[in-house]
């Protein structure tokens, strides 16, 4: 064995052992294997959900409003979500920015005809509603058309975000039977609300 | 006795040098049973090698008049002592304690038995049985490690040492060696030793945080660990027929390892999943590595040079201090990394859960649970097998967040592997500066 191959032999078995492992490595996305990075929540994003009714209308009413709320904040919706879950006090920017947030998810909704009519939802409103039992009857008999025409979804949404204590519900988030007394009143007097303005404009 | 003392001996050698290799697998345990963080645990490792690193000289200078064998024998009984100390810890403090007693031990029995050794063999074969006695220790120490953990409990790897510790106590005083008064004639050899104590610190970042991404960050058991990492002793042992077909310098030899341990350390920081077979060729490079380096740089330090127990003292040293800078360098980095990595985990599950095909209510259930998971396992890549389980979900979604637990274990490997690659790289560079000390130019002697 020449000088020269003993010197450069070795050095250029390891170089390609290096090179070689290195690269195939690189070729199957070695060095990206990373967590997964936040989505854009400027960027509308397809919102579904696996529960029906007034469940699936909520959910899909938080995440858009938490995509459009964490958009304004310039956080991901992620890192909103982390921080809305611990305990402690909420700034005005993130109760206005979750409040424009879920404002404009009504809007969003409406605009690409994803939100149900109200006849859909009134079996179950009725049935968490307090009223007593022949009103009760007397609205489950209305048809549907007449239904749909007295109560606007969008409508009732808005006035009930407008009407949502924002800041208590967000500092009482463990609470699960205050939160579901304190947005079911918010969503009854949004109702009332809704359909008084409509008899208002009839009249 | 006396025919079974040498071998007895040199498995005692083995099992000092190895100490540190056998124990990295046992940390994940050790971190759990002890309920400690990742950066104290690294103490177990950090003081064994601090208290070795600076003992060894210091102890062959002031043993060198005594008798080899009684040195030998008091040093594997202290090593023995602790070692069963250790299996009884109850605390990590307790823990780290033995393992400095453990250390001093160590320190005594590896400069004692170097002289019967060579007492037994002669000076050439003695000094080569001492090497080659702790390449094997380094090599296989992992795998030991690793299958004592997983069959027993780590307290098994200190429990192990003591029989064979009790056996080489009379084996030490069976040789009839004396003490050799020889003049001090040589400086210790500082290019092999600093290069020993790089590629040591390199070396400790390819075994101690392969390990902890292995078991902590990719939830393998310690026995599939030290499976895996059985790489490296194999890989080490194909080095010797490539060094002697391709029959390079020393130098050369030892360079081209520092460059495939540099290489293999890049390797393991960027495998493209958390499945081990991407940490196979990488281990492969750093085992060939250390095959071509550790006993070349240990001889080189030692040969021909007088005192002998001194320079050995000036290898134990290097190898040991080289450990102590790598866990110092590294375990900041990567637990501040690990650290770091939570809050892109934490985002990443946030975005898995909310985006998750389950109904509102079991969302909820599992982010609660999750929650508390989290907080419970501050500090560490959590497990989050316990928060599904403990959930309240109907059974017919269990299908769906059986799916979900899934996705999220995904993201905890990609942040735990993500986490540890800055410390693997420094390892790769640490290696790098080891292979510069082999190949920068030598001060020419004025005659």
């Amino acid at each position: 064995m020449t000088g020269l191959a003993r010197m450069a032999g070795l050095p250029a078995v390891a170089l390609i052992l290096v090179s070689g492992v290195l690269g195939v490595e690189l070729a199957h996305g070695g060095g990206t294997f990373e967590p997964l990075h936040p989505a854009d929540p400027c960027v509308a994003r397809k919102v579904t959900s696996q529960a029906e009714g007034m469940d699936a209308l909520t959910e899909r009413l938080v995440l858009l409003g938490l995509d459009g709320a964490a958009c304004r904040l310039h956080l991901s919706r992620e890192a909103l979500t982390l921080k809305l879950a611990q305990p402690g006090d909420r700034t005005d920017a993130e109760i206005d920015a979750l409040h424009d947030g879920l404002l404009a998810a009504v809007q969003r909704m409406k605009d690409d005809g994803s939100l149900p009519p109200a006849s859909d939802l009134v079996d179950e409103a009725l049935d968490n509603a307090d009223l007593n039992g022949f009103l009760e009857a007397a609205i489950r008999a209305l048809p549907d058309s007449v239904v749909n025409a007295a109560v606007k979804i969008d409508d009732v949404l808005t006035r009930t975000i407008d009407d949502l204590d924002l800041r208590t519900i967000l500092a009482n988030l463990d609470d699960e039977a205050g939160l579901t007394q304190q947005i079911n009143a918010a969503v009854t007097q949004a109702v009332k609300d809704s359909l008084a303005d409509r008899l208002r404009d009839l009249l | 006795m006396r025919r079974a003392a040498a071998p007895l001996i040199a498995v005692t050698v083995s099992l000092m040098l190895a100490d540190s290799a056998v124990v990295t697998l046992a940390l994940p345990d050790i971190l759990r049973h002890l309920n400690t963080t990742v950066g104290q645990v690294a103490w177990v490792l950090i003081a064994f090698n601090l208290v070795l690193g600076l003992g060894a000289v210091p102890t062959a200078m002031s043993v060198a008049r005594a008798q080899p064998r009684i040195i030998s024998a008091v040093g594997i009984a202290v090593f023995a002592g602790a070692s069963a100390w250790c299996a009884l810890a109850a605390s990590i403090d307790v823990l780290i304690a033995a393992r400095c007693v453990q250390a001093l031990g160590g320190a005594l029995a590896l400069v004692g038995c170097l002289e019967l050794l060579v007492e037994e063999y002669g000076e050439r074969r003695g000094v080569a049985a001492w090497v080659t006695a702790g390449v094997i220790g380094t090599a296989t120490g992992p795998f030991a490690g690793g299958v004592l953990t997983q069959v027993f409990s780590w307290q098994a790897i200190f429990v192990v040492q003591v029989p064979f510790a009790v056996l080489a106590v009379p084996a030490a005083l069976a040789v009839p060696a004396r003490p050799v008064l020889t003049p001090d004639r040589h400086r210790p050899a500082v290019r092999p030793n600093l290069t020993l104590a790089l590629l040591s610190a390199a070396l400790t970042a390819a075994l101690f945080l392969l390990v902890l991404l292995l078991v902590e960050g990719w939830r393998h058991s310690p026995g599939a660990a030290a499976l895996t990492v059985s790489v490296v002793p194999v890989a080490a042992l194909a080095a010797r027929p490539l060094a002697r077909l391709l029959r390079p310098p020393a130098e050369v030899e030892v360079a081209a390892g520092c460059f495939l341990i540099a290489g293999g350390l890049v390797g393991l920081a960027i495998p493209p999943s958390a499945h081990l077979a991407w940490t196979v060729a990488p281990q492969a490079l750093v085992g060939l590595g250390l095959g071509l380096t550790v006993d070349r740089l240990t001889s080189q330090a030692m040969e021909l040079r007088l005192p002998r127990v001194r320079h050995a003292g000036w290898t134990i040293g290097a190898r040991h201090v080289g450990v102590v800078v790598g866990l110092a360098i590294l375990t900041p980095v990567f637990t501040a990394d690990l650290q770091d990595a939570q809050v892109p985990a934490q985002e990443a599950i946030a975005s898995l859960v909310l985006d998750a095909p389950l109904k509102p209510d079991d969302k909820i259930a599992i982010a609660q649970a999750l929650g508390d998971e989290l907080v419970d396992q501050e500090g560490r890549v959590p497990d989050l097998h316990h928060a599904f389980a403990t959930a309240d979900l109907e059974p017919e979604d269990r299908p769906a967040a059986a799916k979900l637990e899934r996705a999220l274990d995904a993201q905890l490997q990609r942040a735990a592997t993500r986490a540890f690659r800055d410390s693997f790289l420094i390892g790769a560079g640490l290696a790098l500066l080891a292979l510069l000390t082999v190949v920068a130019p030598r001060r020419r002697r004025t005659p």
